[in-house]
C-alpha cells in the first residue's frame, strides 16, 4: 500500500489551486454550524416531544382496553364453578355489553381449550360460544400457555421479569390484547381484544422550532457582530473558542426554553388522558354491575383497583377503586416521564455542541475540503461503503448489542433497551460448566452444554485438517513423480470433490450413508460386516461428517502443495543424492521445509473453513444423535433458527468471534514467525 | 541413491504409483458416479437394484457398483416438468445474475478508487474490508435477517438475498481486483487525462477494458457464490415457488421426503456449469486465497 501511495496517486487539479488560495475562514463556518445546530437540536426535541406524545397515547389506549380485560377477566373467573348454562350466558351477555361493535372480545378457558364467550364475527351460528377450540384456534390455546409460562417465571423467581400479557399490532390501524385470567391464584384462561387503535395524537407544533432557530441564528448572528466590531482578537485560536462558548450559552437557552414548553404541554396532555381514562372507568364499572342482578356475582376493582394494571398485571395505582384520580401518583408519573424527555433533550444539545463545535474549530471545513478535493474517490467507493455499512458493519455492532439483549422471535418489535439483560447470555454459555450430568443411569453427556460442542469442534477441525493435509500431500507428491503418465488425467479426476457445490457433495453422502439403502452400508455387508446406524452413535455420526469433509477438502491441499512441490529447485534434490542422502531424508531435510511457506497459510485458511463449515454438519448429520455433533456455528443456528432465541444466538456468535480472534491473532504470530525463518 | 535406483527401474515403481492413484480416483469419483447412477435409474431408490432374499458377496457388489439396472431418463423430464425444479433454477439464475451485475459494480469502483486515489479514510477503508472477513456468518445473520424481513420488508424477496450476497462478496472481490488494477501502468491515465478525457471515461473506456480478464474472474467468482449459497437463501425465503436451485435439492431429501432420484437428476443439472467454471477458474482462485500469505 505505502509503495503506491508515493508515487502512483493524482489529486484534482482544482483542489491544489484551492488549497493554494485557502483562507483562514471563521466567522462563515461557524454561522452555519450555529444554525444547524439550532435546527438539529430543535428538530430532534420536537420528534422526540412528538413521540413521547404518541407514547402516552399507546398507554392510554392500551390502559383502557386492558382495564375492560381485567374487569372481564375477574367476571369469567367468579363465574368459573357456578351454574354451566347461566354463567356462560352471562359471560356472553358481559362481552356484549362492552363490545362497542369496532373489534370483539374472547375469552378461553385452557383446561379443556374452550372457548366460553366471543363476539368475534366469525364466532356466530354453528360456531357460536361456547364451544371446544378448533384446529385453527389452535394459536389461542398456544398464547394461553406462553402466558401461563410468563407467570409462572415471575413466580417463582420472585421477579416480575416477563410480561403478563401480549400486545399485537396488527397493522398500522388495529391492535390486540391478550391477558391470563385467575381463578383461585393460577392462570386459568385468557381473556382477548381487538379493535383499532385510533390514538388522536395531536403532534406539537412545528413552528416553535423554526422560530427558534431562526431567532438562535440571529442572536449569535448578533454576537458575532459584536465581536467583530470589538476589533481583531490576538489569538486566533481565542476566538475560535469563544466563539464556541457563545454558541453553546444561546444553544443552551433554546434547549431548556423548549424543553420547559413541551414537557408542560406533555403533562397537561397526560393528565388529560387520566381523566378520560377514570372516565371510561366509571362507564366500565356500570357495565360490570348488572352481572351482579343476572348471576348473582358481584365484581369488584377493590380499593386499589385491580383493573388499572399494567404490563406484568401489577397494579398502577393511579386511578383508585371509587373512580377517584390518585393526584399525587399522576403527578408523580409525570415527572419520572417528564425527566426521560428531559434526558433526550440534553442528549439533542450534546448533539448540537458537537455539530456547533464542528463548525466553528474549523473541523468542517477541513473536512468539505477533503470531500471536495477528493470528490471522485469518494464517489467511487462510497456505493460500496454504504452497502458495507448497513449489510456488514451495522449488522456486526446490532449483533454485539443483541447478545445483551433475551430478544426471541416473541418480542422482536420491542425496543433493545427493553429486552436487555446485561451479560446474562454469556454467563449462561461459558458459565455453565455441567458438561457431565449425573442421573440414576450414572453420567450422562450434556450435549448441549457450550464446552462440548467446543469440544467436538476441536476435534472436528484438527482431524479434518490432518486429513486433508495428509491426504493431498501423499496424492501431492505421487502426482509430482517425473515421468509419471496421465497426471494431468488424475489430477481432473482428483480434483473433482473441490468443484461440487459442497451442498450437493453433503447431500449425496447422506444418501450413501443411508442405513437400509446406503452403498456403504452395502459394502460393509459385502465385506461381512452388519450394517451400521450411521447416525446414532456420536462416533459413527462424527465419522460421516469427516468422511464427507475430508472427501471435499483434500483436493484443496493437494492443488496448493501441488504447486509447491513443483516451485522447489530440482538441484537441490540432485545435491543431496550426491551427498548420499536417501528419499526419506530428503523429504525432511528439503521437500517439507520448502513447502512450509506454501502449506502453513493453506492450513491456516483452511482450520477456518473447516471451523466454519457449516453445510456438512447441518446437511449431512444435522448434529445427531440428539446434537451431540453440533459444531459451533450449526449450534449458533439452530439457536437463532430453530429456536428463535436471537440474544442468545448473538451471544453464542460473539464467542465464536472471540475464538476466531484469538486464532486470528495466534496465527498472524505464526505467519510472521515463518516468514521470518524463510527470509 | 534413489534418484538412480528410480531412472533404473521407473516402470515398476510408477506401477505401483498407478494403482494408488486409480484406487484414490475411484474414491473421488465415486460419489459423483453414484448421483449418475441414480438418476439414470429412474427411480427414487437408494438402492442401485433389487437384492435378493439372502444376498451373497456378488449381490452385494452388484449393489455398490454404480451402474443402473435399467437406464431412463424418466428423472430428468419429471424434474423439469412435473416439478418446480425449472422455476428454482430461473431464481437462481436470475439472483445469481443479479448478484453478479451489482457485485461486480460495487467492487470495480471501489477497487478503482482504492488503487488510483490517495484520500483520508483510505487505509482505514481497505482494513475494514479484512476485518470484516473475520465476522462469523452466523452473527451477522440474525442482525441481517431483522434488517432484511424486519426493517426492509424484503423477507422472501429476491432483492434482498442479492443485496446481501453481493455486499458480501465485496471484500473479496476488492482485494482481488484492486491487485490487478494497480498493475495498470498509471501513465495510460495520466495521458488520458491530458487529451481531456473525464474520470468517469477513463474508468468506463480506459480501466474496465484493460482490466478484463480480473473482471471476469470477479463476475464468475459472483455467479457461483449466488448459485451454490444455500444457509441465506434456506433462511429468507418461505414460499415454494420462491426456492432457489440449493433450497429446492434440499426439498427433495429434507426432512420426510426422499425422492433421491428428483435430488441426483437436479444436482447434475445445477452442477454441471459451475464444475465447467470451477475447473477453468481453479488456478485464479488458488493463487488468489494463498497469494497473501505465499512470500512471492
Amino acid at each position: 500500500m505505502r509503495i503506491i501511495a508515493g508515487s502512483a496517486h493524482f489529486e484534482d487539479a482544482a483542489a491544489v489551486a484551492e488549497r493554494a488560495a485557502q483562507r483562514p475562514a471563521l466567522l462563515q463556518p461557524a454561522a452555519i454550524g450555529a444554525l444547524l445546530a439550532a435546527a438539529l437540536v430543535l428538530t430532534l426535541g420536537w420528534w422526540f416531544a412528538s413521540q413521547a406524545r404518541v407514547e402516552r397515547a399507546e398507554d392510554a389506549w392500551n390502559r383502557a382496553v386492558i382495564m375492560q380485560l381485567m374487569a372481564l377477566g375477574e367476571a369469567a373467573a367468579a363465574l368459573e364453578g357456578r351454574d354451566g348454562a347461566t354463567s356462560e350466558a352471562a359471560l356472553q351477555q358481559l362481552l356484549l355489553e362492552l363490545d362497542s361493535g369496532d373489534g370483539y372480545f374472547r375469552v378461553v378457558r385452557l383446561s379443556g381449550s374452550r372457548l366460553l364467550a366471543s363476539t368475534a364475527s366469525g364466532d356466530r351460528d354453528d360456531s357460536a360460544a361456547p364451544r371446544r377450540l378448533s384446529r385453527d384456534e389452535k394459536w389461542l390455546f398456544d398464547l394461553g400457555q406462553a402466558l401461563r409460562a410468563a407467570v409462572e417465571t415471575n413466580v417463582s423467581e420472585g421477579v416480575f421479569r416477563r410480561r403478563q400479557m401480549h400486545i399485537e399490532l396488527l397493522g398500522d390501524e388495529r391492535a390486540r390484547i391478550t391477558l391470563p385470567f385467575f381463578v383461585a391464584g393460577r392462570v386459568a384462561g385468557i381473556v382477548q381484544a381487538e379493535r383499532p387503535r385510533d390514538l388522536g395524537v395531536e403532534r406539537p407544533s412545528m413552528w416553535l422550532p423554526v422560530a427558534g432557530a431562526l431567532a438562535a441564528w440571529l442572536a449569535i448572528g448578533g454576537l458575532l457582530a459584536l465581536g467583530r466590531r470589538r476589533g481583531r482578537m490576538p489569538d486566533p485560536a481565542g476566538r475560535h473558542w469563544g466563539l464556541l462558548a457563545a454558541g453553546a450559552v444561546v444553544l443552551a437557552g433554546v434547549t431548556w426554553g423548549h424543553a420547559t414548553l413541551e414537557i408542560g404541554a406533555l403533562a397537561n396532555w397526560q393528565a388529560e388522558l387520566n381523566q378520560g381514562l377514570a372516565a371510561r372507568f366509571e362507564t366500565l364499572r356500570e357495565d360490570v354491575g348488572f352481572l351482579a342482578g343476572v348471576a348473582s356475582v358481584s365484581v369488584d376493582p377493590g380499593p386499589g383497583n385491580r383493573w388499572d394494571v399494567d404490563l406484568y398485571q401489577r397494579e398502577l395505582g393511579l386511578i383508585r377503586g371509587d373512580g377517584r384520580i390518585q393526584s399525587e401518583a399522576v403527578a408523580a408519573d409525570i415527572a419520572a416521564r417528564a425527566a426521560g424527555l428531559y434526558k433526550a433533550m440534553l442528549g439533542n444539545f450534546a448533539l448540537g455542541i458537537i455539530l456547533l463545535a464542528f463548525f466553528t474549530l474549523g473541523a468542517a471545513t477541513r473536512t468539505g475540503r477533503a470531500l471536495r478535493s477528493n470528490r471522485h474517490a469518494y464517489m467511487y467507493v462510497l456505493p460500496a461503503m454504504f452497502g458495507m455499512l448497513v449489510l456488514v458493519f451495522f449488522p456486526f455492532i446490532y449483533g454485539i448489542a443483541l447478545s445483551f439483549t433475551d430478544q426471541t422471535v416473541m418480542n422482536v418489535s420491542e425496543p433493545i433497551t427493553e429486552v436487555f439483560v446485561g451479560l446474562a447470555n454469556y454467563a449462561q454459555i461459558l458459565g455453565d460448566f455441567e458438561v457431565f450430568r449425573s442421573t440414576a443411569a450414572g453420567a450422562v453427556i450434556n450435549y448441549q452444554n457450550f464446552y462440548w460442542t467446543l469440544f467436538i469442534t476441536v476435534c472436528w477441525t484438527t482431524t479434518n485438517v490432518f486429513v486433508g493435509v495428509s491426504l493431498g500431500m501423499t496424492l501431492a507428491l505421487m502426482l509430482n513423480t517425473r515421468g509419471l503418465r496421465f497426471t494431468n488425467l488424475y489430477r481432473v479426476l482428483l480434483i473433482l470433490p473441490w468443484a461440487i457445490p459442497n451442498y450437493i457433495t453433503a447431500l449425496i453422502w447422506k444418501g450413501m450413508f443411508h442405513q437400509q439403502f446406503g452403498v456403504i452400508n452395502q459394502g460393509v455387508q459385502m465385506l461381512g460386516g452388519e450394517p451400521v446406524a450411521w447416525f446414532d452413535g456420536v462416533f459413527s455420526a462424527f465419522m460421516t461428517g469427516l468422511i464427507t469433509n475430508g472427501w471435499l477438502s483434500f483436493p484443496f491441499m493437494m492443488v496448493v502443495i501441488l504447486g509447491g512441490l513443483q516451485s522447489i529447485s530440482q538441484d537441490m534434490y540432485e545435491a543431496a543424492t550426491i551427498d548420499g542422502a536417501s528419499k526419506w531424508q530428503q523429504f525432511w531435510q528439503i521437500t517439507l521445509p520448502s513447502l512450509k511457506p506454501t502449506i502453513v497459510p493453506a492450513v491456516i485458511i483452511s482450520v477456518v473453513w473447516t471451523f466454519n463449515m457449516f453445510n456438512v454438519i447441518y446437511l449431512v448429520s444435522g448434529g445427531e444423535p440428539a446434537g451431540a455433533n453440533e459444531i459451533l456455528i450449526t449450534k449458533a443456528y439452530k439457536i437463532a433458527f430453530e429456536e428463535y432465541r436471537y440474544g442468545y444466538a448473538a451471544a453464542y456468535s460473539v464467542v465464536i468471534f472471540m475464538i476466531l480472534l484469538v486464532y486470528g491473532v495466534f496465527q498472524t504470530r505464526v505467519t510472521r514467525a515463518t516468514e521470518a525463518t524463510t527470509t | 541413491m534413489s534418484g538412480n535406483r528410480a531412472s533404473h527401474k521407473p516402470r515398476l515403481q510408477h506401477a505401483w504409483l498407478h494403482v494408488f492413484l486409480v484406487l484414490f480416483s475411484i474414491v473421488a469419483i465415486y460419489p459423483v458416479l453414484w448421483v449418475f447412477t441414480v438418476a439414470f435409474s429412474g427411480q427414487q431408490n437408494l438402492a442401485f437394484v433389487e437384492l435378493p432374499p439372502d444376498p451373497g458377496f456378488f449381490d452385494r457388489f452388484r449393489a455398490i457398483l454404480p451402474w443402473p439396472s435399467t437406464f431412463s431418463l424418466q428423472n430428468f423430464t419429471d424434474v423439469l416438468t412435473q416439478q418446480p425444479f425449472l422455476r428454482w433454477m430461473l431464481n437462481s439464475a436470475i439472483v445469481a445474475g443479479l448478484t453478479t451485475v451489482l457485485g461486480v459494480f460495487l467492487a470495480c469502483t471501489a477497487a478503482y478508487a482504492f488503487s488510483r486515489f490517495n484520500f483520508p479514510g483510505r487505509r482505514a477503508g481497505m482494513m475494514s474490508f479484512l476485518v470484516s472477513q473475520m465476522f462469523p456468518g452466523t452473527l451477522l445473520l440474525v442482525p441481517i435477517y431483522i434488517i432484511i424481513t424486519q426493517w426492509l420488508g424484503l423477507g422472501n424477496s429476491f432483492i434482498g438475498l442479492v443485496l446481501v450476497y453481493s455486499v458480501t462478496a465485496i471484500p473479496f472481490c476488492v482485494w482481488m481486483l484492486k491487485g490487478y488494477f494497480d498493475t495498470i501502468p498509471i501513465e495510460i491515465e495520466e495521458s488520458a487525462i491530458m487529451d481531456g478525457a473525464s474520470r468517469q471515461m477513463i474508468f468506463f473506456r480506459i480501466i474496465l477494458p484493460l482490466a478484463k480478464p480480473a473482471v471476469a474472474v470477479t463476475a464468475l467468482f459472483s455467479f457461483m457464490t449466488a448459485w451454490n449459497e444455500f444457509i441465506l437463501a434456506a433462511t429468507f425465503l418461505e414460499e415454494e415457488t420462491r426456492y432457489t436451485a440449493p433450497v429446492g435439492l434440499k426439498f427433495f431429501v429434507g426432512g420426510f421426503a426422499s425422492q433421491w432420484g428428483y435430488f441426483a437428476a437436479g444436482s447434475i443439472i445445477i452442477s454441471i456449469p459451475v464444475v465447467v467454471l470451477f475447473l477453468y477458474l481453479q488456478k485464479y482462485l488458488v493463487s488468489g486465497l494463498t497469494a497473501g500469505g505465499v512470500k512471492g
